[in-house]
C-alpha cells in the first residue's frame, strides 16, 4: 500500500477541485452555514461476517464513482452543462436560425466557433473526468483481506459488502467504514491519521469495546456474530450512534469504535474490523459535496455588459429591419421581386420583410458576442492560479513548507478589488505558537516575562523598557518561556504553599488529553495535543518536574522529580477514571483520577468565568487575588486558563459514575446527556490558580497591515477573544493608534452589569439593546462631527459580541453600519462564528463593497464562505478554513502579495481582456453594420463565412490571452511599494461604464474608418489593366485592415511587452495571411460559392493594397494614440506615474526576498496614551486560552445543527500541522 | 537526460524542498526545480557554481514564467516618443499622398451622364414605358470633348448608380458551379428565381446573369470608328478559373421578362467577358465597370462621338447611367481619395506634433512627478 498516500491524496484534491471547478451560474446562492446534514431518522441494522442475512437490505456497494460522466452520458451531460452559459446558448440559437434561408451567412460561420469554444471546454471536461475514473480504479481494484472460511481472502476494495469482516494493515487505508473490533495492541487501541479528512497529522487513538477484543485471528473471528444497529449513513464525520448486539448484550457503539474511510493505520500491526457503511455511503464520501463556487464582481458586471451588447444588437437590428421595410420595393427589378418572391422580400408585406430581416441581422451581427471571451478568461485565471499564485515563491512558507494554494481560479480579479477585510485573530495574525509565559498559584504571581504586547504599548507611550536579563533558571523551549526561578528545579518547595504548586503542576500534567510519541526522556518526547496551549501547559509541567511521559487507555504515567525532596525521581502512574472532554458550551475539560494511594481527585481547567461559578465557598482572598492577577495577564495579551480540583470519595463517585455510563450508551442527544451528568460533579471546586499563555505575533503582520491599510483597504479584526487582548493585539498589528479617534462599544459596563445581575433576561435583553443604540447614536454623531473638522481624526470602532448581537438587529443594522464604514479600523471582540458571518455579510450586502475574510480555524469557516473571497491560513490548525476557502496562503503577511501583486494584476489583465474583447467585436461587427446601410438593407454578408467564423478564434484569439497572462503596469516590488496603486481595483477604474465608453466610440470611429476608407479608396479602377475590384475585393481587403489593426491596437495596450506579445501578434497577423493565402488559392469540391477565388493574389497585384493597408491602420490607431497621449500628459492614471518614475530602472531579473515594505510614510503617532489608559478597567473579563478557534463548530451548535462532537479523538486538532509529522513540541 | 540530472541534484537537497514539490502538485518537475534553483542561486547566490549547470535557458524561462519575470520591454508613452511617432507618421505620409495626389491628377477623366439626355422629350415623362417598349429604337448620340492629352490605353467604362448588386437577393442569385460546369451541374437552387425557364434549366442562371447591362457604346473619332478593344476586360482569374470553357449560354434570356443582354450561345462563358465582369459583382450601390479600351491616344479639345444604344432599365429605381473614358496611372483611375486621405493624416499628425510640443512648452509636465499621484490626495473615507 505504499501508494496508497498518492491515492488519497488524490481523492481528497478530487473533493477540492470538484469543488472549486468553474461552474458558477449552476450554484445556488444561498450561505450554507454549515456542512452538516441534519440526520435522516431510522436504523439501520447489519449482521456481521453473515453475507445472506444482509442480502434482503440492498446495501450499497464498496465501488465508488467520483466522476461526472460515462461514456454514454458525456456528450448530453458535458453539453448540456455547456449550454447552460447564456452565450454558448446564443451561439446554438443562432447557428440554427443560420440554417434556415433567411440567414445571410452560412451556418459555418456560427457553427465553427462555437463548436471550437465546446471543443475546448468538451476536452477539458473529458480529460478531468478521465483522472477521476483513472484514480477511482486504482481505488476500488486495491486489495484489502477479507474474512472468508476462517482465513484472509485478498479481494479488491469494490468487492467489499456491508457486514464483512476485514484486517487492516500497518499503515493501510480503511476500505470503508468500519466498527474496530480486534487490534494487535494488546490493550485494543490502534492509532489512525485523519490527515485525508480534516488535514490534521496528528495521531489519534481509537479504542475497540472490550468485549470484542479477542477476534483478532482468522479462526476466532469467524466465530464473531454480532448484530450492529446504528444510525442511517451521514455526512457527520464527528458523530456516530449504534449499538452492537452480542448475544444477549447490547454494547453502545461511540465514535471512538469507528475507524473511517479515507483515514489510514498507524503504530499498529493490524487491526480487524467489520463494516459499516459502504462506497458512497461512507461519511468521507457523503461529505463530498460541491461548495457553492463563487463568481467575482467582475463577472457580475461581465454579464452585464454581455446584456447591454444584446440591446445594442437589438436596436442595430431594428434600424436594418426597418430600413428593408422601407427599402423593398418591385421597382428593384433586378431583384426579381415579382409575384412568386419568398416572404422576406415580398414588397407586400414590408412588415414581415422587416420582421425576417430582424433575425436575419440578428445572425449576422452574431459576432457582437464575444463567443470565446468566456472560455479565454478561464483560461487565462486558470493559468494565473495555478502557475502564477501557486508558484509564486513570494508566497512559499519555507519553515512549513507551503506554498499558496489557489483552490478557485474564478476569484483571482475579485483580489485586486477587495476593500474590506475580515481577520481572524488567533492564528492569522498571532502564530498560535501558545508559549507558557507566567502563571499565578495560590495568589501568587510566578514569571517575569514581558510580551509583546507590553512592550509594543510601552513603545507607544514613550517609555523605554530594558530588556531584563533572564535568570539561569530561565528556560525557552517550544511551548514553554518562562523565567522565574523560585519555581525551577523545585525551588518551589520553597514557596510559601508548596502543596499548592504540586497540585498546579499535577493538575497540568494530568487533567488533558494530549499524546505522548517518541523517546520517554524529557527532551526528545513529543505531545500530540488537540490545541497547542495544552501541548503548552503540559510541557510547562515537565518543566516543573512533572514530566507526562505514557499513556495508556486507563492511565497516566508521570515522572516527578523534587516532590519529596529536591533530587529525587519517581514514576507515578494515576489511573484514568473519567475524562469529561472539552467542549465550547462546556468550556472547560475535567479529569478524574485516583493516585496509586487511592486518593480520588478531580481536576478541573477551564476559562476563568465557568471555574468561578462552580468554586466551593469560601477562600476569598485567593480568589481575588486571582482575579486580579487574571484581569493582569490579560491586559498582557496573555490567554488564560483556571486551574482548580475537588477531592472525591469514592461512594460518591461510584454513584456518579453509574449515571455517566447510562448517559454514554444513550442513543438520542447522548452529548447533550453528558454534559449535565458532568456537570453533577463539577461543583465544589477549589482553585489552584491560573496559568498565561503568550500567544505570538506573526512574522510581518504589522507591516503587512500597514501596507494594506495604505493600500486603502480596510481591516476589521473579528475575533472570540475579549476585548483587552483584542485591543491590544490591534495596537501591536498598528491597526490601531493613539492619534485614533476610539469608540468602545461594550457589554461590560457597570450599568449593564448591574440589571443582568438581578437575573431577568428580557429586561437584560431591552436594557442592552437600548443602550447600544444610545451608544451608537452617541458614535455616529460624534463621527460626523470629527469628520467634519478639519483635524478628521481616524476612527476606530471597538464593539463586543453581546452588543454586536443588538446592533446587528435590522433596527440598528443600518446604523452600524454606517458607523462602521467611516472608521478605519474595526475590532470585534467575543464574537460567535455567526456574528462573523454576519459582519461580513452585513459589509457585503448592505455597503456593496467586496469583502475578503481570512482566519484559520473551523470558526471562520462561515465568515469565508460568507465573504466574497475568502483566504484561509494553512498554518497551525486543521484544514477546516483552508477546505472552505477560495485561497490558501501560509502566513498572513503574504496577503500583500496575494492582493497587491497578483489580486491588482489579476485585475488589470481580466479588465483589459475584456475590454479588448469588447472593442475587438463591436468594431468588427460595426464594420458589417455600415455595410449593411449600403445593401438596401437586405442582410447581406460584408465577409466571407470563413473569414467572420475564424475571426474571433484564430485570427484574434492568442495575443489577447497572452495580455491576460502577462500584462503588469508596473512590477511586483513596485506594487508593494506603492500600495495606494491598488485603489485604482478599489474604485474599479479599468471596468468602468465610462471606460467601456471610451473604447467603444474609438470601436465606432475605427469601424467608421474601416468600411468607408476601404470602399472610397477602392473605387474606379486599381490596377494596370484598368479593371475593377468587386464585393469581396473590398471585404477581404478590410478584412485584413480590421486584423492587422485590431491586433495592434492591443499591443498599444499592453504595459510590457515580451517576446511572445510579438510572436503572437505576428503569428495572428500570420495566421490571417496563410489563411487567405491558401482559401483563395484553392477550389473545393463542396458547393461554395467561389467569391474568393484568387482575391488576395489579385489585390496584391495593386499598390493600392499596401497603401491602403499602410494607411487605414494609421488612420484607425491615430485616434487612440491621441488620446493615450492626452491622457496621459493631463489626467495620468496612477500606475503610469510610477512607471515614469522608474522607467529606467531595469526589471529585477529575479525577485529577492520578501522586500520589506518600508514605514517610512506612516505619520507620527502621537504617543500620548499609554497602554494603561486602554480601557481594562471596564471589564471583569479575562482572557481565556481555549478560546482559540475550531474547538468545535460552535456555529453549528448555534444553527441547532447536529454538533460534530469531537469526544472521541484524543487529540482532535492538528496542533502543529507541520508537514513532518513528527516535529510538535519536543 | 534533464530529468535525470535534476533528481541527481534533488537528492543533495534538504528533503522539504522536495516535499514542495509535491505539494506544489508539479507534474514537470525539472521545471520547478529550475525555478527553484534559480531563485536560490540568485538570492544566496552561495550555490552557483554548484546550481549554474542546470540553468539552462528552459529553467530560467519556466522560471520567469511562473514568478511573472520574463524579460519584456516597457514601452512608456513619453512626450518625446509621442511626438516622434506623430513626426514620423506625417513624414511617411506626406509624399506617399503628395505623389498618390500626382498620380490621382495625371489621370484624364471623361464623364457623361446620358440616362435622362438619351431619352426623347416626349418619353422624358415616363422613361420606363420609354425603355421597355421594344419597338422604339433606342439609339442615342453624346458629343465627347477630350480636355486634354490621353494617353492609351484609354478605358470606357459605365457607371451606374443606387443599383444594389451587393443586395442579398442578388448577390446569392447565382451558381458558381454551373459557370464553371454547365448543364452538367443540376443543383442550380442557388439562382432561384431564374434556376428555370419553361421548365429548361438556363446557363447562366440565376438573377446577376439575367441583369447582364446591355447598353452598347460606339465611338466615332474624326469620322473614323475608333475601335474598342472589349477583350481582356475581366481578372485573369475569372476567365481562367471561374467560367468554364466549354460551357455555353442555354436557354437564357428566354422567358416572359427579358431582364438585359443575351448572349451568343456560340460562344462559351470563358470567352463571354462582358458577363464575367458583371457577374464580378460590386461593393457598393454605386460602381463602374469596365466596357473595353481605346487603344490609341486622344489629344485635348478633340470631339468624340458615341452612337450608343440606351437598352439597360435603370429608370424603375431612378438610377443614373454614365460613360466614363478614363486614362490610367500607376494608382489606377482618378481617386484623389487616398491621396488626399494620406495628405490629411500627414498634415494632422505633424499638427499633432506640434501642439504637443506647443503644450510641452507652455504646460510642461514633469515625467514621473509623485505629486501627479491622486490617490493619495484623496480623503480616505468611504
Amino acid at each position: 500500500m505504499s501508494g496508497g498516500g498518492g491515492r488519497w491524496e488524490r481523492v481528497r484534491d478530487r473533493v477540492r477541485s470538484s469543488s472549486s471547478s468553474m461552474r458558477g451560474d449552476r450554484q445556488t446562492r444561498t450561505v450554507r452555514l454549515g456542512r452538516v446534514q441534519p440526520q435522516a431518522p431510522g436504523h439501520r441494522t447489519i449482521f456481521c461476517n453473515d453475507r445472506e442475512a444482509n442480502l434482503p437490505v440492498k446495501f450499497k456497494g464498496n465501488s465508488i464513482s467520483t466522476t461526472k460522466y460515462n461514456l454514454l452520458t458525456f456528450l448530453p451531460k458535458g453539453l448540456f452543462e455547456q449550454f447552460r452559459r447564456v452565450a454558448n446558448l446564443y451561439f446554438l440559437m443562432i447557428s440554427i436560425l443560420s440554417t434556415t434561408p433567411i440567414s445571410p451567412v452560412h451556418p459555418i460561420t456560427n457553427v465553427v466557433p462555437l463548436s471550437l469554444v465546446l471543443f475546448v471546454s468538451l476536452v477539458k471536461e473529458a480529460f478531468e473526468d478521465w483522472k477521476r475514473l483513472l484514480n477511482d480504479r486504482v481505488i476500488n481494484s486495491s486489495p484489502i483481506d477479507v474474512l472468508q472460511d476462517q482465513k484472509w481472502e485478498s479481494i479488491p476494495w469494490k468487492k467489499l459488502q456491508v457486514g464483512d469482516i476485514i484486517k487492516v494493515k500497518q499503515d493501510g487505508f480503511f476500505p470503508a467504514d468500519l466498527l474496530f473490533l480486534a487490534s494487535s495492541n494488546p490493550d485494543g487501541v490502534c492509532y489512525i491519521e485523519t490527515a485525508n479528512l480534516d488535514g490534521e497529522t496528528n495521531l489519534k487513538i481509537r479504542k475497540a469495546l472490550e468485549r470484542t477484543w479477542d477476534y483478532l485471528l482468522p479462526e476466532k473471528a469467524a466465530e464473531f456474530k454480532g448484530e450492529i444497529q446504528c444510525e442511517q449513513p451521514n455526512n457527520s464525520l464527528y458523530t456516530f450512534t449504534g449499538n452492537l448486539i452480542i448475544g444477549k448484550q447490547t454494547l453502545p457503539i461511540s465514535p471512538n469504535q469507528i475507524l473511517l474511510r479515507g483515514c489510514s493505520l498507524r503504530n499498529t500491526e493490524y487491526i480487524v474490523g467489520a463494516v459499516i457503511f459502504t462506497g458512497h455511503e461512507t461519511k468521507v464520501m457523503m461529505n463530498a459535496m460541491n461548495v457553492p463556487s463563487k463568481r467575482s464582481t467582475l463577472e457580475r458586471k461581465l454579464d452585464k455588459l454581455i446584456l447591454m451588447l444584446f440591446g445594442v444588437l437589438f436596436v442595430m437590428c431594428f434600424i436594418g429591419a426597418i430600413g428593408s421595410g422601407v427599402f423593398i420595393n418591385r421597382k428593384h427589378y433586378y431583384l426579381g421581386l415579382n409575384d412568386r418572391v419568398e416572404d422576406q422580400f415580398n414588397p407586400n408585406n414590408r412588415f414581415v420583410v422587416a420582421i425576417l430581416t430582424m433575425f436575419t441581422l440578428i445572425t449576422l451581427y452574431s459576432t457582437i458576442i464575444p463567443i470565446s471571451l468566456y472560455v479565454s478568461i478561464e483560461m487565462i485565471k486558470f493559468i494565473q492560479s495555478t502557475q502564477f499564485i501557486n508558484k509564486d515563491l513570494n508566497m512559499y512558507h519555507r519553515e512549513s513548507n507551503t506554498p499558496a494554494l489557489a483552490r478557485t481560479s474564478n476569484l483571482n480579479e475579485e483580489l485586486g478589488q477587495v476593500e474590506y477585510i475580515f481577520s481572524d485573530k488567533t492564528g492569522t495574525l498571532t502564530r498560535n505558537l501558545m508559549e507558557f509565559f507566567k502563571c499565578s498559584i495560590a495568589g501568587e504571581v510566578y514569571g517575569h516575562g514581558i510580551t509583546e504586547i507590553e512592550s509594543g504599548g510601552a513603545q507607544r507611550s514613550g517609555l523605554r523598557i530594558d530588556e531584563t536579563k533572564k535568570s539561569s533558571t530561565a528556560v525557552h523551549e517550544k511551548g514553554f518561556n518562562f523565567d522565574d526561578a523560585r519555581l525551577m528545579r523545585g525551588a518551589w518547595r520553597n514557596e510559601h504553599d508548596p502543596d499548592a504548586c504540586k497540585e498546579f503542576f499535577r493538575c497540568l500534567a494530568i487533567c488533558h488529553t494530549v499524546l505522548p510519541e517518541g523517546d520517554e526522556s524529557p527532551e526528545k518526547i513529543t505531545y500530540q495535543a488537540a490545541s497547542p496551549d495544552e501541548a503548552a501547559l503540559v510541557v510547562a509541567a515537565k518543566n516543573f518536574g512533572f514530566f507526562f511521559y505514557r499513556r495508556t487507555p486507563t492511565m497516566i504515567m508521570v515522572r516527578e522529580s523534587h516532590v519529596e525532596k529536591i533530587g529525587k525521581i519517581q514514576d507515578v502512574s494515576y489511573e484514568i477514571l473519567n475524562v469529561l472532554e472539552f467542549n465550547s458550551t462546556r468550556k472547560r475539560q475535567s479529569v478524574i483520577c485516583r493516585y496509586p494511594n487511592g486518593r480520588l481527585v478531580l481536576y478541573c481547567k477551564g476559562a476563568d468565568t465557568v471555574i468561578y461559578e462552580r468554586l466551593a465557598y469560601g477562600n476569598d482572598t485567593i480568589k481575588n487575588v486571582s482575579r486580579g492577577h487574571l484581569e493582569q495577564f490579560g491586559s498582557a495579551g496573555l490567554r488564560t486558563l483556571c486551574l482548580a480540583y475537588r477531592d472525591l470519595n469514592s461512594e460518591l463517585y461510584e454513584s456518579w459514575n453509574e449515571k455517566f455510563i447510562q448517559a454514554k450508551s444513550t442513543l438520542r442527544d447522548r452529548e447533550k446527556k453528558m454534559d449535565e451528568v458532568a456537570e453533577l460533579i463539577e461543583t465544589d471546586l477549589i482553585l489552584i490558580g491560573c496559568t498565561a499563555i503568550e500567544d505570538k505575533l506573526q512574522e510581518g503582520v504589522p507591516s503587512c497591515i500597514e501596507t494594506l491599510s495604505r493600500a486603502g483597504i480596510k481591516i476589521w479584526v473579528l475575533t472570540g477573544d475579549k476585548m483587552e487582548t483584542a485591543i491590544n493585539i490591534a495596537y501591536a498589528c498598528s491597526l490601531i493608534n493613539n492619534s485614533m479617534k476610539q469608540f468602545v462599544i461594550s457589554s461590560e459596563t457597570d450599568e449593564i452589569r448591574e440589571v443582568e445581575s438581578r437575573g431577568d433576561t428580557v429586561e437584560t435583553a431591552r436594557f442592552m439593546k437600548e443602550s447600544v443604540k444610545k451608544e451608537l447614536k452617541r458614535c455616529i454623531q460624534e463621527a460626523e462631527h470629527s469628520m467634519h473638522t478639519l483635524s478628521g481624526n481616524k476612527l476606530a470602532l471597538i464593539i463586543d459580541g453581546k452588543c454586536l448581537m443588538y446592533a446587528l438587529d435590522p433596527q440598528l443594522r443600518v446604523t452600524l453600519l454606517n458607523l462602521s464604514l467611516n472608521c478605519h479600523a474595526v475590532v470585534c471582540c467575543r464574537v460567535s462564528p455567526l456574528q462573523k458571518a454576519q459582519v461580513t455579510s452585513l459589509v457585503k450586502n448592505g455597503a456593496r463593497k467586496i469583502t475578503l475574510s481570512i482566519g484559520d480555524g473551523a470558526n471562520d469557516v462561515s465568515m469565508i464562505q460568507a465573504a466574497h473571497v475568502g483566504v484561509g491560513i494553512s498554518g497551525l490548525e486543521g484544514m477546516q478554513a483552508v477546505m472552505a476557502s477560495d485561497f490558501a496562503i501560509a502566513q498572513f503577511r503574504f496577503l500583500t502579495d496575494l492582493l497587491l501583486v497578483h489580486g491588482r494584476w489579476s485585475y488589470i489583465r481580466i479588465c483589459k481582456v475584456v475590454t479588448y474583447f469588447f472593442y475587438k467585436n463591436l468594431t468588427f461587427t460595426l464594420t458589417q453594420f455600415w455595410f449593411t446601410f449600403q445593401t438596401g438593407f437586405s442582410g447581406q454578408r460584408f465577409y466571407d463565412d470563413w473569414f467572420q467564423s475564424l475571426y474571433n478564434v484564430i485570427f484574434t484569439a492568442l495575443p489577447v490571452i497572452i495580455v491576460g497572462l502577462f500584462d503588469k503596469d508596473v512590477s511586483a516590488s513596485l506594487s508593494k511599494r506603492y500600495p495606494q496603486l491598488y485603489k485604482e481595483g478599489i474604485k474599479n477604474m479599468f471596468f468602468k461604464w465610462r471606460v467601456l465608453a471610451v473604447w467603444a466610440v474609438f470601436s465606432v470611429y475605427q469601424s467608421l474608418i474601416f468600411f468607408y476608407f476601404t470602399t472610397a479608396a477602392s473605387r474606379n479602377s486599381k490596377n494596370a489593366s484598368g479593371k475593377l475590384f468587386g464585393l469581396w475585393d473590398v471585404s477581404t481587403m478590410a478584412f485584413t485592415c480590421v486584423v492587422v489593426t485590431v491586433n495592434l491596437r492591443l499591443l498599444m495596450t499592453c504595459n510590457v511587452i515580451t517576446r511572445w506579445h510579438h510572436i503572437s501578434v505576428i503569428g495572428s497577423i500570420l495566421a490571417w495571411f496563410i489563411f487567405i493565402f491558401l482559401y483563395s488559392g484553392i477550389m473545393t469540391p463542396y458547393d461554395r460559392q467561389e467569391n474568393i477565388y484568387f482575391v488576395i493574389y489579385v489585390l496584391m497585384s495593386t499598390f493600392f493594397f499596401y497603401l491602403t493597408l499602410l494607411l487605414v491602420p494609421v488612420v484607425a490607431l491615430l485616434g487612440d494614440v491621441i488620446y493615450q497621449g492626452l491622457q496621459r500628459w493631463f489626467a495620468p492614471y496612477d500606475y503610469q506615474i510610477i512607471q515614469e518614475l522608474h522607467r529606467h530602472e531595469p526589471e529585477q531579473r529575479s525577485r529577492p526576498d520578501l522586500l520589506e515594505i518600508g514605514t517610512a510614510m506612516t505619520v507620527d503617532e502621537e504617543r500620548t496614551f499609554a497602554i494603561s489608559q486602554l480601557p481594562r478597567e471596564t471589564s471583569k473579563h479575562t482572557g481565556f486560552a481555549f478560546d482559540s478557534p475550531g474547538y468545535e463548530s460552535f456555529f453549528a451548535s448555534l444553527h441547532g445543527v447536529n454538533v460534530p462532537q469531537r469526544a472521541w479523538d484524543v487529540a482532535r486538532r492538528a496542533s502543529m500541522r507541520s508537514r513532518q509529522p513528527r516535529t510538535s513540541i519536543r | 537526460m534533464k530529468s535525470r540530472v535534476c533528481m541527481g541534484w534533488l537528492q543533495r537537497r534538504p528533503v522539504y524542498q522536495d516535499q514542495v514539490l509535491k505539494e506544489l502538485h508539479v507534474e514537470d518537475r525539472s521545471s520547478i526545480l529550475g525555478s527553484m534553483d534559480n531563485d536560490e542561486a540568485s538570492t544566496s547566490g552561495s550555490n552557483l557554481e554548484i546550481h549554474s549547470g542546470f540553468r539552462n535557458t528552459l529553467h530560467s524561462s519556466v522560471y520567469g514564467f511562473t514568478q511573472q519575470n520574463l524579460p519584456a520591454c516597457k514601452p512608456v508613452l513619453t512626450p518625446g516618443w509621442v511626438i516622434t511617432m506623430f513626426l514620423s507618421v506625417g513624414f511617411i505620409c506626406i509624399p506617399i499622398g503628395v505623389a498618390a495626389l500626382l498620380a490621382s491628377q495625371s489621370v484624364v477623366e471623361i464623364v457623361d451622364r446620358y440616362d435622362t439626355e438619351c431619352i426623347p422629350e416626349v418619353f422624358r415623362d415616363n422613361k420606363v414605358a420609354y425603355i421597355k417598349d421594344d419597338s422604339i429604337s433606342k439609339n442615342c448620340t453624346r458629343i465627347l470633348k477630350v480636355p486634354s492629352y490621353m494617353k492609351a490605353p484609354i478605358y470606357v467604362y459605365y457607371q451606374l448608380d443606387s443599383f444594389y448588386q451587393n443586395h442579398r437577393r442578388y448577390v446569392k442569385s447565382r451558381s458558381d458551379r454551373q459557370l464553371l460546369y454547365g448543364l452538367k451541374y443540376t443543383d442550380t437552387a442557388s439562382c432561384k428565381p431564374e434556376e428555370t425557364g419553361n421548365g429548361l434549366p438556363i446557363v447562366p442562371c440565376g438573377l446577376v446573369a439575367w441583369s447582364l447591362f446591355n447598353d452598347t457604346y460606339n465611338f466615332v473619332h474624326e469620322s473614323v470608328e475608333l475601335k474598342v478593344n472589349r477583350k481582356n476586360i475581366a481578372w485573369k482569374s475569372d476567365r481562367e478559373h471561374k467560367f468554364g470553357k466549354d460551357v455555353y449560354p442555354f436557354n437564357f434570356q428566354n422567358g416572359s421578362l427579358i431582364g438585359g443582354a443575351k448572349l451568343d450561345p456560340q460562344i462559351p462563358l470563358s470567352e463571354q467577358e462582358d458577363l464575367m465582369v458583371w457577374m464580378r459583382t460590386a461593393a457598393l450601390p454605386s460602381f463602374r465597370k469596365l466596357y473595353g479600351v481605346i487603344e490609341i491616344d486622344l489629344d485635348a479639345d478633340e470631339i468624340l462621338t458615341v452612337f450608343l444604344s440606351n437598352n439597360y432599365n435603370t429608370y424603375s429605381f431612378g438610377g443614373k447611367k454614365r460613360l466614363v473614358l478614363s486614362t490610367k496611372s500607376w494608382l489606377g483611375g482618378k481617386n484623389n481619395f487616398l491621396a488626399v486621405a494620406c495628405l490629411a493624416v500627414g498634415s494632422s499628425c505633424i499638427f499633432m506634433a506640434l501642439l504637443f510640443v506647443l503644450l510641452h512648452v507652455r504646460n510642461p509636465r514633469t515625467f514621473g512627478d509623485p505629486t501627479y499621484l491622486t490617490l493619495d490626495r484623496k480623503s480616505n473615507f468611504a
